[in-house]
C-alpha cells in the first residue's frame, strides 16, 4: 500500500504546481486561437433603424468577387438554415441547373448560429438571418458583400429591397421571406374567436387554455409579445422597468397556462398537440397546406394579426459568408431564390410569403392559394409602415434581454 | 390438486411476484420500440395511425425514404463511420491502459485509474461542453466535425473496456503469468502470449458494447458536430423529432438497430469460436459475453 | 522474492521488479496521455472561460489562460442566482436534484426485483432474458424516447388505450411540461444502466450463504433484509452512482417529452447557454458545479471502497 502523503510533500507539490500554472498559461496562450477574422470590429456597434439607416462600408480585405466568374465545380454548396424553411424542390431545381450539390444544416435559433459562425469552425456559404443580427456580422467581417451583376432577378423584389434601411444599396443582403408574428388557433380546439377579444394577446394568459398553448422559442419575438400585450410599442426598449415587467409577465405565462416553448407549431397545430399560440405567419399558412392530418380541413385553422398592422412585421436575409468556399454558386443561388417561379414554389412549400412584385397579396385569397380563414395571414405592404421591427441591440441591451429570457427558461421564479 | 391456499402456499413455488415484475419491466422496455418500428412500416405518413403495410419508407416513396433521402444516408453512414473509428481506437487503448493499470504500483497509476472511473459517470454533457471549448478557443489541428467527434467518443468510452478488462485480470489471477516467468518467459512475452488470448472474451465483449453505445451517442456528437454531413443518426432524429418527422425516421432508427444487432450477434458466434477451448470461463453463456465473469 | 545474482555487475539491467514496472507504464501511458490530453485539459479550459472575459460585440467567450489573471465575475455571477432574490437558476437546480433522486429510487426499485430474479432464480432462462435485458443498449436511447413520443402524443396509443378503458376521456396533453412524465423518462432511459452491474454483483453473491440464513430459520423476507441486502450494499452503491450521476446532465429527456421551462434540469440550462451569445462563461459554470455534484459522491465512493480493500487484504 503506499504511504499516505506527508505533509511536506504535499506543500511541495501544490509549490510546483501553482509556480508551473502561469508559464503553462502562458505557454497555451501562445497557442491559442488568434480569434475570429477582422479584429478590427470598432468598439460600439451601429445599429440600424428605419428611421437610421445604415450603408455599410466594404473593407478593402472584403472586396465583391470578381464580374463573370463561373460557378465552382464539383462543390457543395453549403446551406446553413431553419429545418423546413426552404422548399425542397427549389433546391433540387438549383442543383439541376448548376450541376452541382446543395447541403443545408440546420439551426434552431440565430444565436446558436452565429456563435458557431464566428467559432470559425464551419464553411458555411449562405445564411438565412433577420436584420437583427447584420450589424455584428458585417462588423465583425463574417458577411461577404453582394456583387450585384450575379442578381439581375433582384428587379422582381419590392423595390425597398434594393435600398432597405438596414443595409443601403443592399451591399451585404438580400431579401428572403416577409412575415408576421401574431397568434393561430384552431377553432375545435379553441371556439372562441380570439381577434374579436379586446386584447387578442391575453388569451395565451387565459387558465382555460392550459396545457394547449405555445409560444415562439425566440428570445425577442416572445418578449416583444409581452409589451404588446402591456400596450407598450417600442419592442427593442432598453427600460429596466420593461425588461422587469416581462420577466414578471412571462412568470405569470408559465403559473397560468404552462406553454410549450417551441418553433415547431407548425406541425404541433395542426397535429392537435397544441390548440393556440403564437405564431409566424409563415407557419400557419405552413399548416393549411401541407401539415394537416389526412380527414381534418385546414378550415379549423384561424391567425389573427391587428388589422392596423401595429403587431411585429419582419422580414429575414440572404447573407453570404466570407468563409464560405463557393460565393459564386452562393450568388447564383441567390438569383434562383428570386426567380418568380422559385419564389413561389418557395411560398407553396414553406408558406412564407416572398416579397414578389408577382405575387400580389390582394390576390392570394381570390386565387385560391390560401383559405380564406387565413386570409389575415397575408403580409400587405401596409404593414411595414405602421408595423413594429424586432430590430438589433446594442450589448448591454442584449444581455439584459438574454437575462431575462433565461431566467423565464430556466423556469425560474415561483 | 391442490386447493388455492396450498398453491399459493407452496414452498417450492416459482418467485411469481419477481416473474411478474421481470415480465412487466421487459414488456414496458421494449414494447414501444417494437411499436416505433412496426409504424416504420406504415403505409401513410402518421407515425400513431395505422394505414396499411408497406416498404415506402425504406425505398418505396421517391423523396422521403431513407434509400432516397441522402440527408439520411449521410447520417446512417456518419454513424456506422463513428461507430468503426471510435472502436478501433478505444478498444486497444484501453485494454493496454488496463492491463498497465492493474500491475503498476503506485500513486500515478490510482490517479489514473480513478480519473478513468470518473470519466465513467461524469455526465456526457460535461465531457462534450469541454471539448466544444477547447475546439473554438485553442488553436488545436482539430476542426469541429468527425475528429473531434471521435476523440470526443473515445474518451468517454474508454472506460469500458479498461474496467471489463481489469475484471478479467482480477478473475485470472496472476499463477499464469508466474508460472509462464517461471518457465522462462519475459514478461512482455508472457503478457502476449498466455494474458493476452485469454483476455479475448473481455476484449470482445468491450468492442461490441463500445459499438453499440458510441452507434447511438447523442449529446457529444451533437455539441462537436461540422456541418450537416457530420450529423449522426441520433442527431438526425432529435432535430426532426421536434418538427415534422415521418414514419422515414422509425425506419432509420429501425435498421440502426439491425446494424446494432448484427454487430452483436456477429460478435458473440466469435466469441463462442474462439473460447470453444477456453477453460477459464465458466459458461460460454451470454452472461460470459456480457463481460460478468 | 530471490534473484540468484551471478557475478552481474550492477549497472547492466535494473532488477527485474523495476524493469516491469516500467513496462507496465508503457503500456498504461498511452492510455494517460489520452486522459490527460482530451479530459483533464478540456477541464482546465473550461475553468479558463469561466474566469475569463467576454468579448463586448459579439458577447462569445475569451478566456485567461494564466490563472493569475483570472476574473471571477461570471462565476459570482451564477453563484448569487442561484438563491436569494434574484435566485433564477435555483428552481432549476433543485428541481434537477429532485428529479434524479426520485428517478434513482424507482430504477433501484424496478431493477432491484429484476436482476435478482435474472441473476439468481431464472435457471434455464438466463441468458435469453439477460439478452433482453442487455437489448435496450443496442437500440438507440433517441428512437427509445422517440418511441414515447409518439405514444403520447394527443392522439397516440397510450390516450387511445386510456379511452378504450372506457369511462375515462383523459385530456391530458402528456407531452406538455409534465414532472412526471420527464421522470418516467429518465427511469425508462437509464433503468438499463443499472440493471447491468446489479446483476453482475448479485450473481457473484453466495448462494449458501443465502441458504444458511433459511436452513437457520428467517423466513424469505427477514433472510432477504438481514442477509441478502447488506451483502449486496455495495453493489448497490455502485449501480446506483452509475446511474444518477449521468443523470445529472440530461436535457435531451426534458426536451423531447416536454419542451416547457417547467421541467428544466441543469442539463438545460448548460445546453440553453452554451451557445448563447455572453452565457457561455455562465455554461461553464454550471458546467463545474455539476462536475463538482459528480466528483463528491464519487470521491466518496472510492474512499469507502479502498478502505473495504485495505481492511479484507
Amino acid at each position: 500500500m503506499p504511504e499516505p502523503t506527508t505533509r511536506r510533500q504535499f506543500l511541495a507539490r501544490a509549490a510546483i504546481l501553482a509556480a508551473a500554472a502561469p508559464t503553462l498559461g502562458s505557454f497555451i496562450a501562445a497557442c491559442s486561437k488568434s480569434g475570429q477574422p477582422s479584429s478590427s470590429a470598432p468598439p460600439t456597434l451601429t445599429i440600424a433603424a428605419p428611421d437610421h439607416p445604415v450603408k455599410w462600408d466594404i473593407p478593402a480585405d472584403n472586396k465583391p468577387i470578381a464580374d463573370g466568374l463561373a460557378p465552382e465545380k464539383g462543390a457543395t454548396l453549403q446551406l446553413y438554415n431553419y429545418a423546413d424553411y426552404l422548399s425542397p424542390d427549389a433546391v433540387k431545381s438549383f442543383e439541376e441547373k448548376y450541376n452541382t450539390k446543395v447541403q443545408i444544416s440546420t439551426f434552431n435559433d440565430t444565436d446558436e448560429a452565429l456563435t458557431k459562425i464566428r467559432g470559425g469552425n464551419v464553411d458555411y456559404d449562405l445564411y438565412f438571418p433577420s436584420y437583427d443580427q447584420i450589424s455584428k456580422l458585417v462588423s465583425g467581417g463574417l458577411a461577404r458583400p453582394i456583387n450585384h451583376s450575379y442578381i439581375p432577378n433582384i428587379k422582381n423584389v419590392w423595390p425597398s429591397f434594393t435600398n432597405p434601411w438596414y443595409d443601403q444599396e443592399w451591399r451585404f443582403s438580400a431579401p428572403n421571406f416577409i412575415y408576421t408574428t401574431g397568434i393561430g388557433w384552431r377553432n375545435d380546439q379553441v371556439p372562441e374567436n380570439i381577434g374579436a377579444l379586446p386584447n387578442p394577446y391575453d388569451s395565451l394568459w387565459d387558465p382555460k387554455y392550459k396545457g394547449k398553448t405555445a409560444i415562439i422559442d425566440d428570445w425577442h419575438t416572445a418578449m416583444a409579445m409581452v409589451l404588446l400585450r402591456a400596450g407598450k410599442t417600442d419592442v427593442n426598449t432598453s427600460s429596466d422597468a420593461d425588461l422587469k415587467l416581462i420577466g414578471d409577465q412571462l412568470n405569470a405565462l408559465v403559473a397560468a397556462t404552462s406553454p410549450k416553448v417551441t418553433i415547431t407549431m407548425y406541425s404541433d397545430l395542426p397535429a392537435g398537440q397544441i390548440g393556440l399560440c403564437q405564431m409566424w405567419s409563415g407557419d400557419i399558412i405552413n399548416s393549411a397546406l401541407s401539415y394537416m392530418p389526412e380527414g381534418v380541413s385546414p378550415d379549423v385553422l384561424r391567425y389573427w394579426f391587428p388589422a392596423d398592422g401595429k403587431g411585429l412585421v419582419d422580414n429575414d436575409l440572404l447573407i453570404m459568408l466570407r468563409s464560405g468556399k463557393n460565393p459564386v454558386l452562393a450568388h447564383l443561388f441567390i438569383n434562383h431564390l428570386l426567380d418568380p417561379d422559385v419564389a413561389q414554389q418557395n411560398f407553396a412549400q414553406t408558406g412564407y410569403q416572398p416579397p414578389q412584385n408577382s405575387i400580389n397579396p390582394e390576390s392570394l385569397v381570390s386565387s385560391g392559394f390560401i383559405p380564406p380563414n387565413l386570409a389575415a395571414a397575408v403580409v400587405k405592404p401596409e404593414y411595414f409602415d405602421a408595423g413594429y421591427r424586432l430590430l438589433e441591440l446594442d450589448p448591454a441591451n442584449d444581455a439584459a434581454w438574454h437575462n431575462v429570457w433565461r431566467a423565464f427558461k430556466a423556469g425560474g421564479g415561483a | 390438486m391442490k386447493g388455492p391456499v396450498a398453491w399459493w402456499n407452496d414452498p417450492w413455488r416459482p418467485p411469481r411476484f419477481l416473474v411478474a415484475i421481470t415480465a412487466g419491466y421487459l414488456a414496458w422496455s421494449l414494447l414501444p420500440v417494437l411499436i416505433a418500428v412496426a409504424y416504420s412500416f406504415n403505409n401513410g405518413r402518421s407515425r400513431t395511425t395505422w394505414q396499411g403495410f408497406s416498404f415506402r419508407w425504406y425505398w418505396g416513396d421517391n423523396s422521403l425514404s431513407v434509400w432516397h433521402n441522402a440527408a439520411l444516408h449521410t447520417a446512417l453512414l456518419q454513424t456506422i463511420k463513428l461507430g468503426v473509428i471510435a472502436t478501433l481506437i478505444t478498444v486497444p487503448l484501453g485494454t493496454l491502459f488496463a492491463i498497465g493499470i492493474d500491475r503498476w504500483r503506485g500513486r500515478l497509476p490510482a490517479g489514473a485509474n480513478f480519473l478513468m472511473l470518473l470519466s465513467f459517470v461524469l455526465p456526457e454533457v460535461l465531457l462534450a461542453v469541454a471539448l466544444l471549448f477547447v475546439i473554438t478557443t485553442v488553436a488545436v489541428p482539430v476542426q469541429l466535425g468527425t475528429t473531434a467527434q471521435v476523440i470526443g467518443l473515445v474518451t468517454f468510452q474508454v472506460s469500458y473496456p479498461a474496467v471489463l478488462v481489469r475484471a478479467r485480470l482480477a478473475t485470472i489471477g496472476p499463477q499464469y503469468e508466474e508460472a509462464a516467468m517461471d518457465l522462462g518467459a519475459s514478461p512482455l512475452g508472457a503478457l502476449r502470449r498466455i494474458i493476452l488470448p485469454m483476455l479475448i472474451p473481455a476484449i470482445f465483449a468491450s468492442t461490441v458494447l463500445v459499438f453499440a453505445d458510441v452507434i447511438d451517442d447523442f449529446v457529444l456528437v451533437r455539441y462537436l458536430s461540422g456541418n450537416a454531413a457530420t450529423e449522426p443518426v441520433s442527431v438526425k432524429i432529435y432535430n426532426t423529432a421536434r418538427a415534422a418527422p415521418t414514419p422515414a425516421l422509425n425506419a432509420l432508427a429501425t435498421l440502426l438497430l439491425l446494424a446494432a444487432l448484427t454487430a452483436v450477434v456477429v460478435g458473440f458466434l466469435v466469441y463462442r469460436y474462439m473460447t470453444r477451448a477456453d477453460t477459464t470461463t465458466k459458461d460460454r453463456g451470454i452472461g460470459a459475453f456480457a463481460g460478468e465473469v | 522474492m530471490a534473484v540468484p545474482v551471478v557475478s552481474a555487475p550492477s549497472r547492466a539491467a535494473p532488477p527485474p521488479r523495476e524493469r516491469r514496472s516500467r513496462l507496465w507504464a508503457a503500456l498504461a501511458a498511452p492510455g494517460i496521455i489520452w486522459l490527460a490530453a482530451f479530459f483533464i485539459f478540456p477541464l482546465y479550459v473550461v475553468l479558463c472561460i469561466v474566469f475569463g472575459q467576454v468579448d463586448p460585440i459579439f458577447r462569445t467567450p475569451v478566456p485567461v489562460w494564466n490563472p493569475l489573471q483570472w476574473d471571477p465575475t461570471q462565476f459570482t455571477y451564477v453563484l448569487t442566482h442561484i438563491v436569494g432574490p434574484h435566485g433564477v437558476f435555483g428552481p432549476a437546480i433543485l428541481r434537477t436534484f429532485i428529479f434524479v433522486l426520485v428517478a434513482s429510487c424507482v430504477c433501484l426499485l424496478i431493477a432491484f426485483p429484476v436482476a435478482y430474479y435474472v441473476a439468481r432464480l431464472s435457471g434455464r432462462r438466463k441468458g435469453l432474458l439477460l439478452a433482453l435485458l442487455i437489448a435496450p443498449f443496442w437500440i438507440s436511447y433517441m428512437m427509445r424516447m422517440f418511441a414515447w413520443v409518439n405514444l403520447l402524443q394527443d392522439d397516440g396509443l397510450f390516450n387511445k388505450v386510456l379511452r378504450i378503458g372506457g369511462l375515462f376521456d383523459p385530456r391530458v396533453n402528456w407531452l406538455t411540461g409534465q414532472p412526471v412524465v420527464v421522470i418516467l423518462g429518465l427511469v425508462y432511459g437509464y433503468v438499463p444502466y443499472m440493471i447491468l452491474p446489479l446483476y453482475a454483483g448479485l450473481d457473484r453473491l453466495s448462494q449458501p450463504m443465502l441458504e444458511a440464513s433459511r436452513d437457520l430459520g428467517a423466513d424469505r423476507i427477514s433472510s432477504f433484509w438481514r442477509v441478502t441486502l447488506p451483502l449486496c450494499r455495495p453493489t448497490i452503491v455502485a449501480a446506483v452512482l452509475l446511474t444518477c450521476l449521468p443523470m445529472l446532465g440530461d436535457y435531451f429527456t426534458s426536451d423531447m417529452l416536454s419542451a416547457s421551462p417547467k421541467t428544466a434540469m441543469v442539463g438545460n440550462l448548460i445546453n440553453d447557454s452554451v451557445q448563447s451569445p455572453g452565457q457561455t462563461g455562465q455554461a461553464g459554470a454550471f458546467v463545474m458545479l455539476v462536475f463538482l455534484a459528480a466528483l463528491l459522491p464519487m470521491l466518496y465512493y472510492i474512499r469507502v471502497t479502498s478502505r473495504r480493500d485495505e481492511v479484507a487484504a
